[in-house]
C-alpha cells in the first residue's frame, strides 16, 4: 500500500465466525473521509436491509478518522458504527467513546476495525501492532468492565486500551455501553458485542500517525487554534467575572477561577484566573466537577481528565471515600449525563440517605455512575430515568410487572431518595431479571410491549423526540427550529453540538447574533433563547451546517462537543472562531489539500449516505411522516393558568406544527432532498457521488417520484 | 533557556550525583589527564588502562508533576510531531502513556486505588533524567550518543546509531526508545533549549528545569517514578 499521512491505510477486518483476520485498504474509502464515513460505507455495501441488529449479518465498525492520533486538538474520539438496537426499524447510527482507544488503534497501524459474523464462544481480541489474535473470553464472560480490563492489561500489558462490555452487554441489552478508559462510554451498541460473543477489543500500538505538512505548520496551526478554543462545549466566557473578560455568565462551563480548586488533589491545586493567552491553563478551565454535581464537588475532585490529545478536561475524577461503604472503590469519574442519566432513575431526587448528608447527591450520584460503568448499562441519553418516573408514577410498572416482583423492589427508597435504589435496580437490568428489566429495550420496543400509546409518546415530561425511541438532546430548548429539526435527522438521540457549542457560547446575543450573520447569511438564523421566531431560509442554512459539521466530526474523528471553532474568547478577535480549521488540520496532516466548502462536501456524502440507509431499512421513501414525525408534545402550545401560551411568545420554546413542517421542507430542500418526502432524490445522490447507492435504491423503488 | 551556570562549572559542579560520580571513578581517574569540552563527552584513559567516558553537565532536564497532569498527551503528540514528523506515544521522549492507565508499578490486584486512570487518576509521568553518567550512551556501541553542544541534554546521532537498542536495555527507566518504524533511537533532546512538551502542557505539569532543580526533584524523593517530589505527595 502507498504512503498514507493522517489514516494508516489499513483497515483491520476479523471475521468471527471462522476466525478469520484480513486486511482492507482504507483509501478505497477516502471519499467518506473515516470513522463514521466509512462505517456508513460498510454498512450500505455489506449489511442487507432487514438485518436484525444481533444477527451475525451485522457489522460492528470502530473507527477512527485521518485527524485522530495526529495531536489535533480534540481529536481523541472513537465511533463505533453499526445497527441500533434500540431503534424501532432497526436503523443505521454511531456511538461515540472518548478516552484513548481510537489513538492507540491508530498507533497499532488501524484506521478502523470492523467485527463481522459471532463467534462460537466468548472471545476478547487482542491486537498488539500488525498481530491479531483472538482469545478465549472464558475468564472474562460475566464480569464488570472495571476487573475485565484489568485483566487483559495484566496480560497484554499496562499501556493496552480496551474497549468493553460488561453484563448488560453480554445479555445483549438493547440499552448497553461500549466502555473504555475509566469513564468513556460509547451508548447503544454494547448488546451487539453480547451477540458477537465479543467481551473486548483490546489494542498496544507502538506506531504512528505521520503528518504530510512539515512539522513547523502543523506546530503554528495547533497554536493559533489553542487560541480560540474555549472551555466545554466551546464556551467562551467564564462563569465569573474575571480580570481578562468583558463578560461573564453563571451558566457557563468555564468554572476555572481564582479560590475554586482540585480539592483532594494533594496538595490541592487552584484552577486560578485561566486567561485564555495562557496556553498552559487552558486545562483548568473547565472545572466540570463543580458544574455536574454542585459546589460540594470541589472537596472531592482529585483532577480533571479527558480524552487523548484534548486540553479541554471535562471528565470530573473524584475520590468519594463513602463509596467504600457500599463495596465500591471510591474513585469515580464521569461527565454531564454520565452522572445525571444513571442517577436520573432517583426521579424524586437524592435526599440525605445511610448518613451521607448534605453530600448525599454527590454519593448518590457516584453509585449510579459506578453501577452503570460497571454492569454496561447505556442511559439512552437520560431517557431511563424519565421512563421510570413514568412507568412507576402511572402505575405502568404495578400493572406490568409480576406482582411478586413488584413487591421485591425497594420502591420505598425510590420515594425516600434514598441512591442505594440504583444499586437494586442497575443490578436487575443488566442481568434481565424479572419483567421490569426490558426497560432497557429502549421507548420503542417496551411501550410495544406494554401496551403503551399515545400518551407515553405525547407526554411532555417524557422528552421523546420521534416514534423512533430516542429523546431530546439540543433540539427545541437549542435555537428553536434549529435543534428542533436537527434532532430529527437521526436514528437515536442527534448528539449534534455544531449547533449548540453556537448557541451556548454564553457570548452576548447582540454579537452571537453578528457572528451568526457572517457565517450563515443573516442574524435571523439565531433566536435568542427563549424568544423565538418563525423558521426561515437562515435557520435552515444554520441546520445544514451543524448536521454536516456532526458527521464531519465524526468522521476525522474530532469531538464534536468542542468542534466546530466559530467562536472565541479572544475579544482582540472580536471573538470569532475560524469555521475553516478542520480544513486547515486535514490538509497539514493528510497532504490532501481540501478547502472548508470541500471538505463539507465530503461530510455532506456522510449525511446523505446516512439518510439512504434510513430509507432503505424503513423500506419507504416518505421520511416525513414516519421517521421525521415528531411527537406531539413538542408542538402542543403550554398552559398558564388555563390559558395557552401561544408559540412565538417570549418566554415559550413549544413549536408550531405548521412552522416545524415548512422547516423540514426547507432542511431537505438544502440537501437537495425531495421536499415532500425528505428522502434523498436520484439528483441529490449522485450530486454527491452516490451514484450506486441512487442505483439501488431505485431497484428498490426508494426513490422519491 | 540559556546555558547555565551549571553547564559551565561541567563536572566540578557541587550537586550530589557529580559528587557520587567522581567518587567512584575517583581513584581511577587519579593521575590522569582530564580535558572537559563544554557540551561533549570527552573520553579519559585511567591509570589501569581502562577508557571512561566523562559527560558535560546538561542545562537541566523535564521533570513532570504527577499531581497538575490531567494525561491529555498532548506533550507525547507534540514532541514526536516535532522531533519526527509523525505523532506517536511509544517513542515520545515523554514517557505518559505507558504508566496512564495503571502507574509506573502496571496492573495489580489493587488496581483500582493504586496509581492511573483505573486506580486514583495519579499521572506518573517518565522523563529523561539527563543523567550525569548517561547509561545510554555508555551502553552506545557506536558512540551515537552524545551532550549536546547547546543544552549538554544526552542526544542520538541518528547517522552513528545502529539500532541495536543497547541504549534502551541499558536505561534503567527505558527512557531512549528504538523506533521501530525507522530503527534509530530517539530520547529526549530539549528540543535546542526550547521544550516542545512543556509549551503544549494544558496545565504546566511538564517543565524545564534547571539541572540543580531536576536532580533534587528526580533524585531526590522517589528514585523510581521521581517525579512526585514535585508536588510533594501522593493524590
Amino acid at each position: 500500500m502507498a504512503q498514507t499521512f493522517g489514516w494508516t491505510g489499513k483497515i483491520l477486518r476479523v471475521d468471527l465466525t471462522n476466525g478469520k483476520v484480513s486486511i482492507d485498504d482504507t483509501m478505497k474509502y477516502k471519499d467518506f473521509i473515516g470513522g463514521e464515513g466509512i462505517g456508513y460505507k460498510i454498512l450500505w455495501d455489506e449489511v442487507p436491509a432487514g438485518t436484525h441488529p444481533y444477527d451475525p449479518e451485522n457489522k460492528l465498525i470502530f473507527g477512527a478518522g485521518p485527524l485522530c492520533g495526529s495531536g489535533v486538538p480534540c481529536s481523541g474520539r472513537t465511533t463505533i458504527v453499526s445497527l441500533l438496537p434500540t431503534s424501532s426499524h432497526h436503523g443505521a447510527g454511531s456511538s461515540h467513546m472518548g478516552g484513548y482507544f481510537s489513538v492507540e488503534m491508530k498507533y497499532a497501524g488501524w484506521d478502523a476495525i470492523v467485527l463481522e459474523g459471532k463467534a462460537p464462544k466468548p472471545v476478547w481480541i487482542r491486537i498488539e501492532d500488525d498481530k491479531v489474535k483472538i482469545e478465549d473470553a472464558r475468564w472474562l464472560w460475566g464480569k464488570g468492565i472495571f476487573d475485565t480490563m484489568a485483566m487483559i492489561d495484566s496480560q497484554m500489558g499496562k499501556e493496552a486500551q480496551v474497549a468493553a462490555i460488561g453484563p448488560a452487554g453480554e445479555n445483549q441489552l438493547n440499552m448497553a455501553v461500549i466502555r473504555t478508559g475509566t469513564s468513556h462510554s460509547a451508548g447503544g451498541h454494547g448488546g451487539i458485542l453480547g451477540a458477537k460473543n465479543v467481551k473486548a477489543v483490546a489494542v498496544k500500538g507502538t506506531g504512528s500517525v505521520k503528518v504530510a505538512a512539515d512539522r513547523s505548520k502543523l506546530m503554528e496551526l495547533d497554536k493559533y487554534m489553542m487560541s480560540i478554543i474555549g472551555a466545554n462545549n466551546q464556551m467562551v466566557v467564564p462563569s465569573s467575572p474575571q480580570p481578562w473578560a468583558e463578560f461573564s455568565d453563571k451558566g457557563s462551563r468555564w468554572t476555572g477561577r481564582p479560590g475554586l480548586y482540585w480539592g483532594a488533589a494533594n496538595p490541592p491545586v487552584e484552577t486560578g484566573t485561566c486567561d485564555p493567552h495562557d496556553m498552559q491553563s487552558v486545562g483548568f478551565r473547565t472545572m466540570k466537577a463543580v458544574f455536574d454535581l454542585g459546589a460540594g464537588a470541589e472537596k472531592y475532585t482529585v483532577r480533571m481528565g479527558g480524552c487523548a490529545h484534548c486540553p479541554i478536561r471535562c471528565h470530573s475524577q473524584l475520590k468519594v471515600p463513602q463509596l467504600e461503604k457500599y463495596g465500591m472503590d471510591p474513585f469515580v469519574s464521569n461527565t454531564c449525563v454520565g452522572w445525571s442519566g444513571p442517577r436520573g432513575v432517583m426521579y424524586n431526587g437524592i435526599k440525605e440517605f445511610d448518613g451521607n448528608g448534605e453530600d448525599s447527591s454527590i454519593v448518590g450520584n457516584a453509585i449510579g455512575t459506578t453501577m452503570v460503568d460497571d454492569l454496561g448499562v447505556w442511559c439512552n441519553y437520560g431517557q431511563i430515568g424519565r421512563d421510570v418516573k413514568y412507568l412507576y408514577t402511572k402505575g405502568i410498572f404495578k400493572k406490568v410487572l409480576p406482582a411478586e416482583e413488584y413487591a421485591s423492589i425497594p420502591w420505598d427508597k425510590l420515594e425516600k431518595g434514598d441512591a442505594t435504589f440504583l444499586i437494586d435496580f442497575y443490578d436487575r437490568v443488566a442481568h434481565k431479571k424479572g419483567e421490569i428489566w426490558h426497560i432497557a429495550d429502549g421507548s420503542a420496543w417496551f411501550a410495544q410491549r406494554w401496551g403503551l400509546g399515545d400518551e407515553y409518546w405525547d407526554y411532555k415530561d417524557n422528552k421523546l423526540w420521534t416514534r423512533g425511541g430516542y429523546p431530546v438532546h439540543h433540539s427545541n430548548e437549542a435555537g428553536a427550529q434549529v435543534g428542533a429539526l436537527i434532532s430529527c435527522l437521526t436514528n437515536r438521540d442527534s448528539q449534534n453540538h455544531s449547533h449548540m457549542n453556537f448557541i451556548g457560547s454564553k457570548l452576548p446575543i447582540a454579537i452571537q447574533k453578528e457572528i451568526a450573520g457572517e457565517i450563515f447569511g443573516s442574524p435571523d438564523a439565531l433566536d435568542a433563547p427563549m424568544d423565538y421566531t418563525k423558521m426561515n431560509e437562515y435557520k435552515a442554512r444554520f441546520i445544514k451546517y451543524a448536521v454536516v459539521r456532526g458527521r464531519l466530526h465524526d468522521s476525522l474523528t474530532l469531538c464534536n462537543w468542542m468542534w466546530p471553532m466559530a467562536v472565541s474568547p479572544l475579544k482582540e478577535r472580536k471573538y470569532r472562531g475560524d469555521t475553516s480549521l478542520e480544513s486547515q488540520f486535514f490538509s497539514a496532516v493528510t497532504g490532501v489539500a481540501k478547502t472548508e466548502a470541500e471538505l463539507d462536501k465530503d461530510a455532506e456524502r456522510v449525511v446523505t449516505l446516512l439518510r439512504a440507509l434510513t430509507v432503505r431499512s424503513m423500506g419507504t421513501v416518505d421520511m416525513r411522516n414516519t421517521h421525521d414525525a415528531m411527537n406531539k408534545w413538542i408542538y402542543t402550545p403550554d398552559k398558564k393558568d388555563g390559558k395557552e401560551i401561544a408559540q412565538f411568545t417570549k418566554g415559550t420554546i413549544q413549536m408550531e406544527k405548521s412552522d416545524l413542517d415548512l422547516g423540514l421542507g426547507m432542511v431537505y430542500k438544502q440537501f437537495g432532498w425531495d421536499e415532500k418526502t425528505g428522502a434523498p432524490t436520484k439528483a441529490a445522490l449522485e450530486a454527491v457521488g452516490l451514484k450506486d447507492v441512487a442505483e439501488e435504491l431505485g431497484a428498490k423503488g426508494l426513490l422519491p417520484a | 533557556m540559556s546555558e547555565s551556570k551549571e553547564n559551565e562549572e561541567g563536572l566540578l559542579g557541587s550537586t550530589s550525583s557529580r559528587r557520587d560520580f567522581l567518587r567512584i571513578a575517583g581513584t581511577g581517574i587519579a593521575g590522569a589527564f582530564v580535558t572537559l569540552t563544554l557540551g561533549c563527552a570527552t573520553m579519559v584513559r585511567t591509570q589501569d588502562g581502562k577508557n571512561l567516558k566523562v559527560w558535560a553537565t546538561p542545562s537541566g532536564a523535564m521533570v513532570q508533576d504527577p499531581n497538575l497532569c490531567v494525561g491529555c498527551r498532548r506533550c507525547e503528540a507534540a514532541c514526536t510531531v516535532r522531533n519526527d514528523g509523525k505523532a506517536s506515544a511509544y517513542v515520545a521522549r515523554v514517557k505518559i502513556s505507558r504508566n496512564l492507565n495503571y502507574g509506573v508499578e502496571g496492573v495489580s490486584s489493587a488496581y483500582a486505588l493504586a496509581d492511573g486512570q483505573h486506580g486514583n487518576f495519579r499521572i506518573v509521568a517518565q522523563t529523561c533524567r539527563q543523567c550525569a553518567q548517561p547509561k545510554c550512551g555508555d551502553a552506545c556501541p557506536a558512540g551515537a550518543i552524545k551532550a549536546d553542544k547547546k543544552t549538554g541534554a544526552r542526544i542520538v546521532d541518528a547517522r552513528r546509531c545502529v539500532g541495536c537498542g543497547a541504549c534502551q536495555d541499558a536505561c534503567p527507566w527505558h527512557i531512549a526508545t528504538l523506533d521501530p518504524e525507522t530503527r534509530v533511537s530517539t530520547k529526549c533532546s530539549l528540543c535546542d533549549g526550547d521544550p516542545t512538551c512543556a509549551k503544549a502542557c494544558p496545565t504546566g505539569s511538564i517543565k524545564f528545569y534547571t539541572w540543580e532543580e531536576a536532580e533534587k526533584l528526580l533524585w531526590g524523593a522517589d528514585a523510581t517514578s521521581g517525579a512526585s517530589a514535585v508536588s510533594g505527595a501522593t493524590a
